[in-house]
């Protein structure tokens, strides 16, 4: 723990990226039955396309290499009963929640709002959030082109 | 960490009388130990040792050899008696150089600093005490330097808090209005900007469909009021379907939604519709419910009749006249 910080990695892919996954994951909603027939309720709907639309953004942006997205990926597949395997990879920031427990900074309200908060340290939590914002902006972005372009008719 | 610390004086001298073989970091050690310090003159002599000095020696690499830890400066008091002052010096001069006793993993660096620190007199003292015949200590503090605790538990503690400060930093140019010095205020903006992007997400997704049921749920408590009839032809089928649209939103915001969507009707903000009423069709009179807020958007029906499209509050297809209603 002694050695100076390399620096921190939050590169965010590009805007399409993001929409050519979020698209696919539409796609694949749409070939769905139960999605088009009229007996499946609004509230469905939208609770779907919203999943969708972070499972999109979580593949696209993180994959598997950052922890929020693993969270949330892990968490869709589990409503699915799906199971997902990732590769640990170990890092000394990662997972020292332990030591520091006695931590004056209190970021329990961030730790509830990112996916898999939880179980990080303060740094790492930091660092994921940077990474979380500018994802979470650039889906925003992306789904806002695709309002704005399929409804001016 | 141990040839760094020693290698820019262990060169300087030649290595004499050390001719134990054993452990070379005791040798280079105590070769640096002999050359940089100041010894008093009747201890060592570099080319031609006295027996006293060499057997010194070997007993202090002897003893070395117990604990990388601990140097136990008893055989020198056992060899020179009387020179209990030269004894201090001895270790005055040691802790000048501020050669440690144990070798922590941070401080090593800083260590090799000559420069006479304020805890010499302390730490002259403690090693005195612990040469003198008492047990020696494990742990001796050495200040590395000034203004900087030795300790590793606050090192790793204070890397961690630069740490931390490193990444709000980060965030604060993420942030919009990240102006806060304050530590606590720039946590709670992050929070709000995280949890603003995470409704927007939301309220998009509602979008693409049509028939924002919880966002309609929220604001259905002022939808669906009183309503009044402003113009028009087809009055009472008109006043029909709105009494039918208001009762529903009462009861179920969704089922309201799919009953105007299965009619083709869309709901937009009051302004929006005089303002759309007025200027584009003025002989129409166009059914709209009202609503409090602007995040309602219907995918847009294929009808004949002219779609305007509205920024930032949502897209409408007008269809049918009927009346306006207020909430």
């Amino acid at each position: 723990m002694a050695s100076a910080d390399k620096p921190i990695n939050t590169d965010v892919p590009e805007k399409d990226v993001f929409a050519l996954h979020f698209l696919q994951s539409l796609s694949n909603l749409r070939r769905q039955n139960a999605f088009n027939s009229p007996d499946d309720t609004t509230n469905n709907r939208v609770k779907k396309i919203k999943k969708a639309a972070y499972v999109s953004m979580a593949r696209a942006a993180g994959g598997t290499n950052r922890l929020w997205s693993r969270a949330l990926l892990r968490r869709a597949a589990k409503e699915n009963n799906k199971v997902v395997i990732f590769s640990r990879r170990k890092k000394r920031v990662t997972w020292l929640r332990r030591s520091n427990r006695r931590d004056p900074v209190d970021a329990e309200r961030l730790r509830n709002l990112l996916p898999g908060g939880g179980a990080m340290e303060t740094s790492k939590l930091m660092e994921e959030t940077a990474h979380y914002i500018k994802c979470l902006s650039m889906q925003v972005k992306v789904m806002q082109c695709l309002v704005d372009g399929l409804s001016a008719k | 960490m141990n040839s760094s610390l020693l290698t820019p004086s262990s060169s300087s001298s030649s290595p004499h009388h050390l001719q134990s073989p054993a452990t070379f970091d005791h040798d280079d050690f105590l070769q640096n130990f002999f050359s940089s310090a100041p010894w008093p003159s009747s201890v060592l002599e570099d080319d031609a040792p006295p027996p006293t000095s060499e057997t010194a020696v070997t007993s202090f690499h002897h003893h070395d050899v117990d604990s990388r830890n601990q140097i136990t400066m008893i055989p020198l008091s056992h060899h020179n008696p009387n020179d209990a002052v030269d004894v201090n010096a001895l270790y005055s001069g040691f802790s000048a150089g501020s050669l440690p006793f144990h070798f922590p993993q941070g401080s090593g660096g800083g260590v090799m600093k000559q420069s006479h620190t304020p805890t010499q007199s302390q730490a002259t003292a403690s090693t005195t005490t612990g040469g003198t015949g008492a047990t020696p200590q494990t742990k001796p503090k050495v200040r590395a330097r000034r203004g900087q605790a030795t300790d590793p538990h606050s090192i790793a503690e204070r890397l961690r808090r630069e740490r931390i400060a490193e990444r709000m930093k980060s965030l604060q140019e993420l942030v919009p209005n990240g102006n806060k010095t304050d530590k606590a205020s720039m946590l709670d903006e992050i929070i709000d900007y995280v949890k603003f992007l995470q409704l927007q997400v939301k309220v998009l997704s509602m979008s693409r469909l049509g028939g924002a049921a919880s966002v309609s749920s929220q604001i259905s408590e002022d939808a669906g009021g009183s309503q009044e009839n402003t113009s028009g032809e087809n009055q009472t089928a008109a006043k029909m379907t709105e009494h039918q649209v208001a009762k529903l939103m009462e009861e179920d915001m969704g089922s309201a939604m799919q009953y105007l969507q299965g009619k083709g009707l869309c709901l937009m903000p009051i302004s929006l519709a005089t303002t759309i009423s007025t200027a584009t069709c003025p002989s129409r009179n166009p059914l709209v419910s009202a609503v409090k807020e602007a995040g309602v958007l219907l995918s847009p029906n294929t009808a004949t009749t002219p779609a305007v499209d509205v920024k930032g509050a949502s897209v409408i297809t007008v269809k049918d006249a009927s009346s306006v209603s207020t909430p």
